[in-house]
């Protein structure tokens, strides 16, 4: 018995050794450790910032008019409620403790904030997802066509997408209303839905949502858009100025194959940009969402500043650090899949 | 090294626009009335009287433009700086010392990397929101500076590897002095561009914080930022993209200062980087 266990187990530990071994597996490993240690940071980041700023929360929960022994007591008490009585480590372990347990709180509503949270947050990705991807797809290809065209077209399209990525996104998100929904009014200046409406799982509810939709979309899309453009486009030129071109050049190959051979080249640096690209994408969106009060995270969290919604403001932030942090794993383990050296373990 | 920027046309013409934007806040703001000024013509399209028409508040754009644009840029450099600053230390100690500290920094700044700063940052300016310039800047500063942290490294590690450096370690001089006398001359201008680089980040940073009003307290600052924040939350109309008096002026200076940083960057590109040295 005990000797056919400790050969299951040997021959377990083999095969997890031979997985390991594997430099894909061994990468998807190595990353997953780094974006905990990320994660536990910024986690803890959350945790100590309430703790550490100046001024007190607990200040502000007491109405102005207070008498001082009654300012007392209202403090012990609220200190008692919120767990800050408790030694500083303590009030670490729970934090992580209602953290697992998906528990972030109650809101000043008394709805708790996880919920919330998880109401809105679809409609943040919405936003984020297809700009991150077509965004990449479409730039890319321009940055790409502008790089191997010559003349007019190339300056014109360079131009143009050197503006559109350095613009201020939120100042191009007022113009584009004041054009699309202001003076041609096609679509709705702000908001999700219209007002009066009742948003329904239904085709009227989508098709309200989607004409809200499109301007901080197009706001978004186009300024990553021009980000990538012009980032490819140098990296294009770069490669198409390289030796291997040249020498295929000299064998007769086609334009053609040959653009192709440096577009693969080009678009690989492309790809570990995609982290900072998401990371700003997030910050943007968020911005984005409170200038066309487009009801994801980022109004969420606006709002809960406004009002000093303590758990709520911490409660957004915390899952916004959690989306940005899980993209960026992703990101990664994408680009080992596409990088042939990582994924087929043979370098 | 400045002759060698000098000579790229990229480099010359975004420090031409640059260093005239930095002259119309500075001039511009000593010769137009106080941008704080209230009067009872609120929101006027431009006359003759205002040239760029007036506010919320009735207050001159142009005056406004020109004291935002200035402490905008204030901003900008404070934060700026003390981004290198941080990213000298990080991205250039590290590297340069060698063994366990370039460990430590080179771990530090992969994580900095894909760090949500962004939404830290926000979460901080919301939290200590209504502050001073100094404390905007403080805040965009202490989050801005990862990007720049890897290229001083970058920089730092190809310039350690050179003979010089080599030459005047094996003749005894001490590491305080190979870094003042051997180093620092051949990265200063690597710093400044990545100074202005920073600059123009914080720029944009300060403007989109101010714009929904978590940049410095509003009632007593004019940045390019709060002008827009004044458009989204004016008091006249429910429309206020239609005021564009109000808002086409800061957006499109800033658009033009940060397109003329992009073109500096550009032009330093084909100087500093290898790979597409064309100067």
């Amino acid at each position: 018995m005990l000797k056919r266990l400790s050969s299951v187990l040997k021959r377990l530990y083999n095969m997890l050794k031979r997985l390991f071994a594997h430099p894909f597996v061994r990468f998807v490993g190595k990353k997953t450790a780094f974006y905990l240690i990320v994660a536990i940071i910024a986690l803890t980041f959350i945790f100590l910032v309430p703790r550490l700023m100046p001024g007190d929360p607990i200040d502000r929960m007491i109405p102005p008019g207070t008498t001082d022994a009654g300012r007392l007591r209202l403090r012990a008490e609220l200190e008692r409620y919120f767990g800050l009585d408790k030694p500083l480590l303590e009030q670490y372990l729970s934090f992580w403790a209602n953290l697992l347990g998906g528990n972030l709180g109650l809101n000043s509503n008394f709805r708790p904030v996880a919920t919330v949270v998880m109401e809105k947050l679809p409609f943040t990705l919405v936003l984020v997802m297809p700009v991150l991807l077509i965004g990449f797809f479409v730039g890319n290809w321009i940055g790409a066509r502008a790089a191997y065209i010559k003349g007019k077209v190339s300056e014109t399209l360079y131009f143009t997408s050197v503006f559109a990525s350095q613009m201020p996104f939120y100042w191009f998100a007022l113009v584009l209303v004041s054009i699309l929904a202001v003076y041609i009014p096609i679509f709705p200046t702000s908001g999700t839905f219209s007002a009066r409406f009742m948003p329904g799982l239904n085709f009227a509810t989508f098709a309200d949502a989607s004409r809200h939709y499109v301007l901080p979309f197009l706001t978004l899309l186009i300024i990553t858009t021009g980000g990538w453009a012009t980032g490819m486009r140098s990296m294009t030129l770069y490669e198409l100025d390289s030796g291997y071109i040249l020498y295929g050049k000299q064998l007769g190959f086609r334009n053609k194959k040959l653009a192709s051979y440096a577009r693969r080249n080009a678009i690989l640096p492309q790809f570990t940009g995609l982290n900072i690209n998401l990371n700003n994408l997030i910050g943007m969106t968020m911005i984005i969402e409170i200038v066309f009060r487009w009801d994801g995270i980022g109004l969420l969290a606006y709002q809960a500043v406004l009002s000093q919604d303590y758990a709520m403001i911490l409660g957004t932030f915390l899952v916004t650090m959690i989306v940005v942090i899980l993209g960026n794993f992703l990101v990664d383990i994408a680009y080992a899949f596409l990088d042939p050296r990582i994924r087929t373990g043979r370098g | 090294m400045f002759d060698l920027l000098m000579r790229s046309r990229k480099f010359k013409i975004g420090a031409a626009v640059v260093l005239a934007i930095i002259l119309f806040g500075i001039i511009g703001s000593l010769l137009t009335p106080d941008p704080l000024a209230y009067s009872s013509q609120y929101v006027q399209p431009p006359s003759s009287q205002h040239l760029l028409g007036t506010g919320n508040f009735g207050e001159d754009v142009l005056a406004q433009l020109c004291t935002g644009t200035r402490n905008s840029l204030m901003i900008g450099a404070l934060a700026g700086g003390f981004a290198t600053l941080i990213a000298v230390l990080i991205g250039g100690i590290g590297p340069y010392k060698g063994g366990v500290l370039d460990e430590i920094s080179n771990a530090f700044t992969n994580v900095v990397m894909v760090f949500p700063m962004l939404p830290l940052l926000i979460l901080l300016s919301s939290i200590m929101r209504g502050g001073s310039m100094l404390l905007v800047a403080g805040l965009i500063g202490a989050t801005s500076w990862p990007w720049a942290a890897r290229s001083i490294r970058s920089q730092v590690l190809t310039l350690k590897e050179r003979g010089f450096i080599d030459v005047a370690r094996m003749s005894g001089m001490k590491d305080r002095i190979i870094v003042l006398r051997e180093i620092m001359p051949n990265m200063l201008a690597y710093i400044i561009v990545v100074f202005v680089v920073s600059l123009s980040i914080a720029v944009l940073t300060e403007a989109g914080l101010s714009m929904i009003g978590l940049g410095p307290d509003l009632s007593s600052n004019v940045t390019l930022g709060t002008m827009l924040y004044w458009v989204l939350n004016n008091t006249h109309t429910a429309l206020p993209w239609t005021l564009w008096w109000n808002f086409i002026p800061p957006g499109l200076l800033l658009t033009v200062f940060l397109v003329a940083v992009f073109a500096m960057h550009a032009g330093m590109d084909e100087v500093f980087n290898p790979r597409l040295r064309s100067v």
